[in-house]
């Protein structure tokens, strides 16, 4: 350890300090050395949700390759020894940079009679290590930094789980990581069949985390555990969710990444989708939050499909307009008012499809409670569409009085339009 | 504020929604949003203010003295804030710019406010009372936040702009009345991304109904263009160290292991720098200053992949290529030229020189003819924009060939996006 050379040179004898003090302190300068390092090592944590961690987590538990993108220095490498110590997995990490591909593709061992038994690539000796425990996690760093061949044998070594003869165990799990495209020295970028077979995960620190870390007090996150009572619920749930959004917007299935912005990155195709469904079944078994499940979506599929795919969940989570039509009376409506919104929408379109009378005086029934529940505004559009869609045999139930107020705001924001149409036109008048 | 002679009124909520309405029903694509904003009644609040989950403190004088039409423009205005992040963004120019204090707050709500109103208001939605527009401090309609930031301070201008609060929502900074995270009815980030996410879709899904400011915020707002810098950074490394060029394992020499495995033959890591060729568009619609930043980033780059600046040929291209310089000479290479472009002059000539180029980075505004066969080297088009402003639909009719599938394009002259959040 270079750090420690200058210490070590004060401690001989023909440095002044030293030689002339009369009796031998019975500490060296190097175990003073010792416990200033052990005061400036002393730290505690403190309980802090963590995203980016319990995202990790989870695609690690999926058995999914991750990549971690993220400037050198900012605390990758602890993140994996808390990783670790959460899955009770011995950690192994490899610098990519200090390799050659032969250590991963495997050393050629030339025995005595090559053309008859072969040539055996032999694995490097933690590769040995792993494969004899059985179990642990593999922290490949800075996969950017190394030449394009290692690249390659690495990539190979992620998603074969093969070094050389050796077969990586079930119960060894991988993580890489690599810098932005735009820092990396050399030319290291995937190419999109690669980046398709791997959750991208941008790794970023939080200024407040630093600051109260260097201070003394480091996070703890409290990472996820999977519940053996959701399991089977969260199967369904999440082949719920993906099949009914691929099966609303098929273009969404394939669509290889076109501008050079997007290179590198995720972007869905049915292998990552694939991977979109195991990472819904682990966040929703793990009782993860919705941010998390988004920087794994996004990780998986990219940006805009991810959106689109977590919009829709959140579409999932209303209630349906079939249920509210059979109960109004007993009606539960979000309470946000886009969502709410888009319910009272939901139930007009459901008795667009089908209307008969009972449901059209449901669909009413419900206005009026979305009213006594919530901002007047929102249901103005649903009751309009709602009274044109009356037959002629139909009469106007008697609940209908109550909608009274939202006629009279209705208007109101008329008489507002006007104004305002009033009002440019006299502007644009004195502007001429 | 004072708040009304007669003692405080309990908030007209019929108001406030009937304002919301009309802005709705004026901004249709912004409608989801404003829905989504969840009022609060606010005695402290001087006007309206939000804060960055969402919420919307309202005070109930302001609303009582507002006609509803302005009330309608004011919704449209806070919720602006929101969907264009300017909290977010607000907390990052404090950190990259150092800037402290509630003066510099207050700096940065002026700047979020200028953004929004040059062109909220108008077509059925009336500008409020006391709106500050970049015609008020003198600076110029359709820029970001950012960019206003750095043209004004505070002074005998904006001296009765110190009551203007658009709340946490707008600069970042917590106020006394913010409900905080654990309140009721905020949104998380994942549902503040969706809601933004959704009326992004709507505007780019429904073309021309929307002003150019929404347009452009809805193109960016989950896909921001990258600095072209490191787009075109990217492309020129990995095009010069694939195989052939740059530092690779090759078989030409033993390598320093083979000792230990006798019998055995490994590969060594050689160097070879890459040579590339820059191909330059000279035609008069190419500025000077876009090609001298240019150049001087594909030398940068090829020396940061283990290239010499005697590595880099510079080939000015016209209607014809005869010329190709070293750009060890760079300072003098002439730039003159105008008229038509023929780039496949310039990619002959670049593929004459000996040794072959393994990278010919073009430089041009893509109005040529390109080559109609793929170079037997990789190909880096550094495209720039044909027209100052490429949002200007006016000059819709003439669509230039765009370059061949086989070149990598980089758009150059494209500023980094800064409506992103949570794209890093």
């Amino acid at each position: 350890m270079p750090a420690c050379t200058p210490l070590a040179l004060v401690d001989t004898p023909s440095d002044p300090f030293v030689s002339h003090s009369a009796p031998a302190p019975r500490t060296s300068q190097l175990d003073v050395a010792a416990d200033l390092l052990t005061l400036l090592r002393h730290s505690t944590t403190e309980p802090r949700p963590d995203d980016q961690l319990e995202a990790l987590t989870l695609a690690v538990a999926a058995d999914l390759p991750v990549l971690l993108w993220g400037e050198p220095g900012i605390g990758k490498t602890a993140a994996l020894t808390q990783l670790a110590e959460a899955l009770d997995l011995p950690l192994t990490t490899v610098i990519a940079s200090v390799h050659e591909p032969s250590d991963f593709s495997g050393l050629p061992i030339v025995g005595d009679d090559p053309a008859e038994q072969g040539v055996p690539m032999a694995p490097p000796d933690w590769a040995v290590r792993l494969v004899r425990a059985g179990r642990g996690l593999l922290f490949l760093d800075e996969l950017s930094t190394a030449p394009p061949a290692v690249q390659a044998a690495l990539l190979r070594l992620v998603l074969e789980r093969r070094i050389g003869a050796l077969t990586l165990p079930p119960g060894v799990r991988i993580v890489a990581a690599a810098n932005p495209r735009g820092s990396a020295a050399d030319g290291w970028e995937l190419s999109p069949p690669l980046a398709n077979r791997f959750v991208h995960l941008q790794w970023t620190h939080d200024h407040e985390v630093v600051v109260r870390g260097l201070g003394g007090t480091w996070p703890r996150a409290t990472l996820p555990r999977l519940d053996p009572a959701k399991l089977a619920g969260a199967v369904e749930f999440a082949r719920r969710a993906v099949c009914g959004l691929l099966a609303a917007r098929p273009k969404l299935v394939h669509q290889l990444p076109s501008s050079e912005a997007r290179r590198g990155g995720a972007w869905p195709s049915p292998r990552s989708w694939e991977m979109t469904l195991t990472l819904i079944a682990f966040a929703t078994a793990a009782g993860s939050s919705r941010d998390v499940l988004s920087l794994l979506v996004r990780g998986t599929v990219g940006d805009g499909p991810g959106l689109e795919l977590l919009a829709s969940l959140d579409r999932m989570d209303l209630p349906d307009p079939e249920t509210l039509l059979a109960d109004p009376a007993g009606a539960v409506l979000p309470e946000r008012g886009d969502l709410r919104q888009a319910v009272l929408d939901g139930v007009v379109a459901a008795v667009r499809t089908r209307p008969d009378r009972s449901r059209w005086d449901a669909a009413w029934a419900l206005l009026v409670r979305a009213l006594e529940t919530g901002a007047p505004d929102l249901v103005v559009v649903p009751a309009t569409t709602l009274a044109s869609l009356r037959q002629e045999d139909w009469d106007v139930p008697a609940s209908i009085e109550k909608l009274a107020g939202v006629v009279t705001l209705s208007r109101r924001a008329d008489h507002a339009a006007d104004r305002a149409a009033a009002r440019s036109a006299v502007a644009a008048k004195a502007g001429r | 504020m004072p708040l009304a002679s007669d003692g405080p009124r309990p908030l007209d909520l019929d108001k406030l929604f009937a304002a919301r309405l009309h802005a709705a029903r004026a901004r249709p694509y912004l409608a989801t949003a404003l829905f989504a904003l969840h009022p609060v009644e606010s005695r402290w609040v001087p006007t309206m203010a939000v804060d960055r989950h969402w919420r919307c403190y309202v005070s109930p004088a302001f609303v009582d003295r507002t006609p509803v039409e302005e009330l309608a423009g004011v919704w449209v205005h806070e919720v602006s804030h929101l969907l264009r992040d300017h909290h977010g963004r607000s907390e990052r120019v404090a950190r990259e710019r150092e800037l402290r204090g509630p003066g510099e707050r207050l700096r940065m709500n002026i700047a979020a406010d200028c953004e929004i109103n040059d062109d909220a208001f108008g077509d059925g939605l009336v500008q409020p009372e006391g709106a500050v527009t970049p015609g008020f401090l003198g600076l110029q309609p359709g820029e970001l936040m950012e960019d206003y930031l750095r043209q004004f301070r505070l002074g005998p201008y904006t001296q009765n702009l110190a009551w203007l609060d658009c709340g946490s929502g707008a600069d970042g900074r917590e106020r006394e009345w913010d409900l905080g995270p654990d309140g009721a009815h905020g949104l998380s980030e994942q549902e503040r991304d969706a809601v933004r996410f959704r009326v992004a879709q709507g505007i780019s899904g429904r073309r021309g109904s929307a002003p150019a400011g929404w347009r452009r915020w809805a193109e960016e707002a989950f896909h921001p263009p990258q600095p072209w810098r490191e787009l075109l950074g990217a492309a020129v490394r990995s095009a010069a160290s694939g195989p052939g060029a740059g530092e690779d394992y090759s078989y030409g020499r033993p390598s320093r292991r083979s000792a230990g495995v006798p019998g055995a033959v490994l590969p060594s890591l050689r160097r070879r720098p890459p040579q590339v060729s820059v191909v330059i568009d000279t035609s008069a619609s190419v500025s000077d200053a876009e090609l001298g930043s240019a150049i001087l980033e594909v030398a940068a780059i090829s020396r940061a992949v283990g290239g010499r600046r005697d590595m880099v040929t510079v080939v000015p291209c016209d209607a014809a290529a005869d010329i190709a310089y070293p750009l060890c000479r760079g300072e003098g290479i002439p730039l003159l030229g105008g008229g038509g472009t023929d780039l496949r002059a310039g990619f002959t000539r670049a593929l004459r020189a000996r040794p072959r180029p393994d990278v010919i980075v073009a430089l041009t505004d893509g109005q040529t003819p390109w080559p109609s066969t793929r170079p037997p080297c990789r190909t880096v088009v550094g495209l720039f924009p044909r027209s100052p402003s490429s949002y200007d639909e006016d000059d819709a009719e003439y669509i230039p060939d765009s370059p061949p599938a086989w070149a990598r394009v980089v758009e150059i002259g494209s500023g980094p996006g800064r409506f992103a959040v949570n794209v890093v």
